[in-house]
């Protein structure tokens, strides 16, 4: 099963194969956990500042949590689906630069107003946050015995 | 007696040639990490050196002194804002644009140097170790050695130390793709005692200095423990043994924060366990520095974070098996 799911990720299955697979993935929680397990350490190689864990998960509850749009039915109804479609996209879109500016910049992000905060689980600026554990962790590193000062260095650069 | 000389020549050729030679005794490159280990804290130094890890870039200009009341240093950001920061064994104080930023001091003291006898060997049992090639670095002869780890859950390091002293002079954190994650190393420096020592005494440990740092509240403290807090991490990468566990005050948490060590003597990895504030955001994911890795995932009421130098599947590994295993 690993097999193929990193198969089907690197493109190498056929068409019917990948069909049957994804099919699996829907019943196995557990391979599917595998499937977001290999995203994630693909995303780590690529090495961007910071990776979210289940984003899949947060976006949802995130979205849950919207207003819902409600739009009469009436004869101009593929007009308003059109619309409320946008609509919905745009909701999302916000959700999404939203969820993106809380990802970057040490600075308190704006919340939306539409967001309940208790839904919210996922979000915190990475870098000072990571910082603060990082540094903790440098104290005790057996690779700052060899190191000495050197261990410091990014608290004397311009970052 | 053709035999034995033939054992005399070899035993000659061994005193002549080893020193250049990629000679097969890990037990000696043993020793050399411990002295490159003391040769951190008992060497004195002056030098700029530039790290490097990904497209990041930063330079940094040191100098150490070892005298009989301990450790000094010195280190300086070279480009962007003036950030300094001083050190006198245990105390550290921060600087940037000539201004007292921060005051940090350590409070337990580590022994040292930190590998133990044991971790000796269980380095041994986890990484094959080579010396390779002497080389150059900023124009001293250095000796350099491999640690090549026997699984995929710890990064290749080489390092080149000082050939007379010890001094790490340079040093490469590879994956197992051979691609290169952090490296560091001097470009120019000079070993020995011609060094500048006037700014050993400056205000910033003067009585004054110190006053000031009291009015600001004492620091919280650490408790170590004795006795295992009840949460287990369950999937550590074989010779990863516990060094430390510890209660410590953490980023204005009411609550103290649960700190494990765990070490496989070239590597560290940390995993904090703390209470999950209603009024935070919880962040879980993965980012990552240079070689280090920082993980946290929500475990009902706690938050886990691990942190290590060490790739990222591990310290995911090491997170999804972080559990209550007490009352």
């Amino acid at each position: 099963m690993k097999q193929e799911i990193s198969a089907l990720m690197d493109g190498e299955l056929f068409e019917d194969q990948a069909d049957a697979l994804l099919d699996k993935l829907k019943r196995h929680p557990e391979a599917q956990q595998d499937w977001e397990n290999y995203h994630l350490i693909g995303d780590a190689l690529r090495q961007p500042d910071h990776i979210c864990r289940s984003f899949e998960a947060s976006f949802h509850e995130r979205l849950q949590a919207e207003p819902t749009i409600i739009a009469p039915y009436n004869r101009t109804s593929q007009r308003i689906r059109n619309f409320a479609l946008s609509a919905a996209a745009s909701v999302m879109a916000l959700a999404l630069v939203a969820w993106l500016s809380l990802q970057v910049g040490n600075e308190p992000a704006p919340q939306l107003a539409t967001v309940q905060q208790n839904t919210i689980s996922s979000v915190r600026p990475a870098s000072s946050q990571a910082d603060d554990y990082l540094a903790a962790h440098q104290e005790f590193s057996p690779s700052a015995d060899v190191r000495g000062a050197a261990s410091y260095i990014h608290a004397v650069s311009g970052r | 007696m053709r035999q034995s000389k033939y054992l005399i020549f070899a035993i000659l050729a061994q005193l002549v040639v080893s020193p250049a030679f990629a000679d097969p005794a890990p037990v000696d490159e043993m020793a050399w990490l411990q002295t490159m280990a003391l040769a951190a804290r008992q060497t004195d130094y002056s030098g700029v050196f530039v790290y490097q890890s990904g497209g990041h870039v930063e330079m940094s200009r040191i100098t150490h002194v070892f005298d009989q009341n301990g450790e000094h240093e010195r280190l300086e950001g070279i480009g962007g804002g003036k950030r300094e920061l001083f050190r006198d064994n245990d105390q550290v104080w921060f600087y940037s644009d000539g201004r007292k930023v921060r005051v940090e001091k350590r409070q337990i003291k580590r022994a040292f140097p930190a590998l133990l006898p044991e971790q000796l060997t269980t380095l041994r049992e986890n990484y094959l170790v080579t010396r390779v090639e002497e080389d150059e670095v900023a124009g001293y002869h250095a000796r350099a050695v491999v640690f090549m780890p026997r699984d995929n859950l710890r990064y290749v390091r080489k390092m080149w130390a000082h050939n007379d002293t010890g001094l790490l002079l340079k040093a490469v954190v590879l994956d197992d793709r051979g691609y290169i994650i952090e490296q560091y190393a001097f470009m120019q420096l000079i070993v020995g005692s011609a060094i500048d020592r006037k700014w050993i005494v400056p205000d910033h440990s003067s009585a004054a200095g110190i006053a000031q740092d009291t009015q600001a509240p004492p620091p919280p403290k650490v408790e170590l423990l004795e006795e295992s807090s009840g949460w287990q991490v369950d999937a550590l990468p074989p010779g990863f043994k516990k060094i430390l566990e510890m209660r410590r005050p953490f980023r204005g948490n009411k609550e103290p924060v649960i700190h494990m060590v765990f070490s496989d003597g070239l590597s560290g990895i940390s995993v904090f366990i703390e209470k999950v504030r209603e009024e935070s955001y919880i962040h879980s994911g993965l980012s990552g520095q240079g070689a280090a890795h920082v993980y946290n995932r929500l475990s009902g009421q706690h938050l886990v974070t691990v942190v290590g130098e060490v790739p990222s599947r591990t310290v995911i590994q090491v997170g999804d098996s972080v559990r209550y295993a007490g009352q």
